[in-house]
């Protein structure tokens, strides 16, 4: 046997090698260590050096993770390419190391990351439909809800709509975008050549949710995003009304408009049921 | 002693085959599910899981425990595994004698261990508490390595077989990892499984591995290739009948050809043991 570093000490010089964004050679370079350093840790032998088998470890690291980001990013990757979409990845892994034992929420922080990188240089949409794209994994296997149906509407005596509570299913997300960024989505889906999106008018927003076992979006303009706003923390018809009521300056719009609202909601299977008081 | 369940022969639940699996239930004995893959809140992973269950035995096997970290168990991750067991009641709970995190930052990888003393009384230590969590015993599978540590004082087998005796957990014996690991460091793949104690494997994994280079990775890309099959006859002819799983992620074929190689599992199995 030989003396070596205790556990913890050998498993951080084997992970600092191993998730190192150059390769495990250029690692220990960049730690002024010579390769044969790796020798009072590693067995070589003729098979392979160590440095050769702890690039495996390292390779699987990346590559593991990079499978993930695209299949979580897939319309991000079609827009920017795949060289640009691997060099992304590995800036990214240093800035957002996984946080997290399972590999679903690893790329959780790339939206904001690539807003924030230079390839979003001349588009500053590239965010926005990263959101699009988080949002739609996110509520995939969010939690399952039963859905408020129009007919338990119709059993609602009239007096009684304005304490019926309105809330979304657990699986629903609201994602801000100056730009049309689902248009992108769109024709990277139907294998189009990905066009920048056009602005949008404001107050424009993508509504992700999930009807039964199937994600779906939808633009939502200034109107309707002001409505799911006050709907996603959880409200009542009456407390709908009345604050649109605030927001647009007239009792008569507001109410039309969450009549409006609650017809579509109703339809897109979007509300969560309540228990009724 | 383990209580080693009758299963017969199973396959992995794989999201490629979701669908065909509830058209057309497939002639296996139970599925294996991936635990970390079905530790989420809803949606269609725990749809057909639900509906999997209705109809076979149900295995978890997780890749995150990471028994052998220096980072602290994961609390939240234990209580999530324990809550999905309950509801799932599988035949068998397992995970992987590595480690992948450390730091609080993952690998999402099953990184080696050295075979040390403190290696072994950590790794003990964390299957017992795992164990008096979940309430069960849990088996432990050998994974394939591509380093070897030059301060391990013990073979891996030893390891292994300390393991199970001082947690008294089971083995899960994965014997494409055998064969991996054996041709990646130049040992025995015969003298390592006649060296794990009978009586402590409650699974064996088989799965395709691929080369690069000089050595082998556990790829799960592949049909399980003929010198794992015979290694697999060495194995059922020391360990008896024992639950097999195919394993195959990567490169996925149609549900059949999973299926296929899971029958040829279960004909090779059934013709060691009708030898005696």
């Amino acid at each position: 046997m030989a003396d070596g570093p205790a556990l913890a000490e050998l498993q951080r010089r084997f992970f600092e090698l191993v998730t190192g964004p150059e390769g495990v050679g250029r690692e220990l370079a960049k730690r002024g260590l010579p390769e044969h350093a790796l020798a009072a840790l590693i067995a070589d032998d003729a098979h392979a050096s160590a440095v050769e088998r702890l690039d495996v470890y390292a390779n699987m690291y990346f590559f593991r993770i990079l499978d993930v980001l695209r299949a979580d990013y897939p319309k991000l990757a079609a827009v920017v390419g795949d060289a640009a979409f691997h060099d992304l990845a590995t800036g990214y892994l240093q800035a957002h190391p996984s946080r997290h034992p399972s590999l679903r929420y690893v790329g959780a922080s790339l939206p904001g990351f690539v807003a924030a990188h230079a390839l979003s240089e001349g588009r500053p949409w590239l965010g926005e439909l990263a959101a699009l794209e988080w949002a739609r994994v996110d509520v995939f296997d969010r939690a399952d809800a039963d859905v408020l149906a129009r007919e338990a509407l119709a059993a609602l005596a009239p007096e009684r709509f304005a304490e019926l509570p309105l809330a979304p299913v657990p699986a629903c997300a609201l994602v801000a975008a100056a730009f049309a960024v689902e248009d992108t989505w769109r024709a990277v889906e139907a294998g189009a050549a990905p066009e920048p999106p056009a602005p949008a008018a404001d107050g424009h927003a993508v509504l992700v949710w999930r009807r039964g076992v199937v994600v779906h979006h939808r633009a939502v303009e200034r109107d309707e995003r002001r409505a799911l706003e006050l709907l996603l923390p959880g409200t009542t018809f009456g407390g709908l009304c009345a604050a649109l009521g605030e927001a647009l300056g007239s009792e008569q719009g507001a109410a039309e408009l969450a009549a409006r609202c609650l017809a579509q909601w109703l339809a897109d299977e979007l509300l969560a049921r309540p228990s009724l008081p | 002693m383990l209580d080693v369940p009758a299963l017969g022969h199973g396959i992995g639940l794989r999201a490629e085959h979701y669908a065909d699996v509830l058209a057309a239930p497939p002639p296996v004995d139970w599925f294996e599910v991936i635990s970390d893959n079905f530790m989420v809140p809803g949606g269609n992973p725990r749809r057909v899981l639900r509906a999997v269950r209705e109809r076979w035995p149900i295995v978890l096997h997780g890749v995150s425990l990471s028994l052998g970290a220096t980072d602290p168990l994961d609390a939240r991750y234990l209580d999530e595994l324990a809550a999905l067991a309950r509801e799932v009641e599988p035949a068998i709970v397992s995970d992987h004698l590595c480690w992948g995190s450390h730091g609080g930052a993952y690998a999402h990888d099953l990184l080696p261990l050295p075979f040390t003393e403190e290696a072994l009384a950590h790794v003990v230590e964390r299957v017992l508490r795992v164990q008096d969590r979940l309430k069960r015993r849990i088996l432990v599978e050998n994974v394939s390595s591509y380093v070897a540590f030059t301060q391990s004082t013990m073979a891996e087998h030893e390891f292994l077989a300390a393991l199970a005796e001082r947690a008294d957990c089971g083995l899960l014996l994965d014997v494409n990892n055998v064969f991996v690991s054996a041709h990646n460091h130049g040992f025995d793949a015969r003298a390592f499984i006649d060296a794990i104690p009978r009586g402590r494997v409650g699974q064996f994994h088989l799965a395709g591995h691929s080369q690069l280079g000089e050595l082998l990775l556990d790829t799960h890309d592949h049909p399980v290739r003929d010198e794992v099959w015979a290694l697999y006859r060495h194995a059922v002819a020391r360990f008896g009948a024992v639950p097999t799983l195919i394993e195959w992620d990567d490169k996925l074929p149609a549900l059949a050809r999973v299926v296929e190689e899971s029958r040829r599992a279960k004909a090779v199995a059934a013709e060691v043991l009708s030898r005696g």
